[in-house]
């Protein structure tokens, strides 16, 4: 079932998100044309065609998190609810596959800004040499941490996963908890959203106080090695991960426990 | 034999006003039964309640034995008296979902319909009236071999002509094992086919009896309907 509700999950937000791609990347090649045939880069068409590419840029990172917000909101606690909730599927599926559909969305969303950067600046990228000197820096990377690169750069995929998700599960969490409200439920949702982020930074101010972690100063300091600092990093690293997973499973059980046992539909 | 719906001492409260309160009843297997009752009465309450989408505040629900969950959504074929359609979706789109979600949908049964319907299964449901779409929702929920049916005002927005051969679908469709309810307030256009009629009225049962008794007793259900809710 959970497959099925992430292809029905797929199919509602691409419909919004893939046009949106397809715009940006269509602009940045036409602005790359623009400047190819503009004598200097403050023409007015350039400029123009510049604040039009932004403009599409910001539009699509707004719309990304307006669609993940909206697709939970709408489809599960609106009057499309009366369909989702009477599916015979277990809650947590509903909640996994708009998470799991969401941050495909947040990593296609960088990964097309990403790709429009790389035509603009096409020119820039493979003809001045910037290309190489990627390379080589990418390479004195893995020369100097060896057999660690990897698991540094894993460390950092892993972390900026689990940043995302609880960033969008508090949201879930949030709204879920604005909903045990008879009445003003969006407003109770802006309220729970503060109590929420309070309470975990709150958490977060406590475990990094607790003597013998106070880890982030010890790696400042032990910068100038850089052995003893890539053991620090991996430290680090694994602490945000460990945490913000845990609060991210906290804020999941929280939304589940709400659908699940305190589900009212208007 | 079970009950395929039990409730003891239901009560649902919206703060501090009460949709439900201290409701007991039993239906049976195997008949067509009409929650009747004026508008605010608490009927939708009590359908949502049965389908999980409101938790009650006290007592009790039982769908063929089992707490409202997983196992009953299987069993319970549901139309709402609202639209749950997703806008983007074409007819077709919402029938591959049934199939993909209910191993009880027949999706010939539903094409079938709709051409009698004359709906087009091509059409986006953004452009369908509100009619439409009603007989739409409707036609998904008749395509199911369910043990129960829960039909909120099924019959309300459709023209005359469609709410006669949706009663007719709904006689002729469905196992002689399976219940339906239906919730109205339009109760000469359905007299004819209930087997059984509970009175709900400020959220209490005022009356729960078979057909038979209430004709036995030389009365219509709409006469006693009228007799019971006089104003």
């Amino acid at each position: 079932m959970l497959t099925r509700l992430i292809k029905y999950e797929l199919k509602a937000t691409g419909r919004v998100l893939l046009p949106l791609y397809a715009v940006l990347l269509v602009f940045a090649a036409i602005s790359k044309l623009i400047f190819a045939f503009s004598d200097n880069s403050y023409s007015v068409p350039a400029v123009i065609s510049t604040m039009i590419y932004i403009m599409i840029l910001i539009g699509m990172f707004v719309m990304t998190f307006v669609v993940m917000i909206q697709r939970f909101y709408k489809n599960l606690l609106s009057d499309e609810g009366y369909l989702m909730f009477t599916l015979p599927t277990m809650t947590w599926k509903h909640i996994t596959s708009k998470l799991l559909v969401s941050t495909i969305w947040n990593i296609g969303s960088s990964l097309a800004a990403i790709l429009s950067i790389v035509i603009l600046a096409f020119d820039e990228i493979f003809f001045t040499g910037l290309l190489p000197k990627f390379f080589r820096l990418l390479g004195e990377f893995f020369n100097s941490f060896g057999l660690n690169s990897g698991l540094i750069i894993l460390e950092f995929i892993l972390a900026g996963i689990i940043c995302m998700a609880s960033g969008m599960l508090i949201i879930y969490a949030s709204i879920a908890l604005g909903h045990l409200f008879n009445q003003h439920r969006v407003l109770a949702s802006l309220g729970a959203f503060l109590a929420l982020s309070t309470v975990s930074q709150i958490l977060f101010f406590c475990v990094t106080s607790l003597p013998g972690l106070d880890s982030l100063s010890e790696y400042v300091d032990s910068l100038d090695n850089l052995q003893a600092s890539a053991f620090m990093f991996h430290w680090v690293m694994w602490f945000i991960i460990i945490f913000f997973g845990l609060l991210s499973a906290g804020y999941f059980f929280i939304t589940n426990y709400i659908l699940n046992k305190r589900l009212n539909l208007e | 034999m079970t009950p395929v719906l039990e409730c003891n001492g239901l009560t649902k409260a919206f703060g501090r006003k009460k949709a439900l309160s201290d409701v007991s009843l039993k239906i049976d297997h195997g008949q067509i039964v009409g929650l009747l009752g004026p508008n605010g009465s608490g009927k939708t309450t009590l359908i949502k309640l049965a389908n999980a989408l409101l938790t009650p505040s006290a007592g009790e629900i039982r769908i063929a034995g089992m707490t409202p969950g997983l196992s009953t959504k299987k069993i319970i074929s549901y139309l709402p008296e609202r639209n749950y359609l997703n806008d983007w979706m074409r007819v077709q789109d919402i029938i591959g979902l049934f199939s993909d979600f209910y191993e009880d949908f027949k999706p010939e049964k539903a094409y079938d319909m709709l051409k009698r319907l004359n709906i087009s299964a091509n059409d986006r449901l953004k452009t369908l009236s509100k009619g439409t779409k009603e007989k739409v929702q409707l036609v998904l929920v008749m395509s199911r071999e369910a043990e129960l049916y829960l039909l909120d005002e099924p019959i309300g927005g459709v023209d005359p002509a469609a709410r006669d051969y949706i009663l007719e679908t709904i006689i002729s469709n469905y196992n002689p094992e399976a219940t339906v309810i239906i919730s109205t307030h339009l109760i000469s256009d359905i007299e004819r086919v209930l087997d059984y009629v509970v009175f709900i009225n400020e959220g209490r049962v005022v009356l729960s009896s078979s057909v038979e008794d209430i004709r036995e007793q030389g009365k219509s259900v709409d006469g006693l309907f009228r007799e019971v809710f006089r104003c």
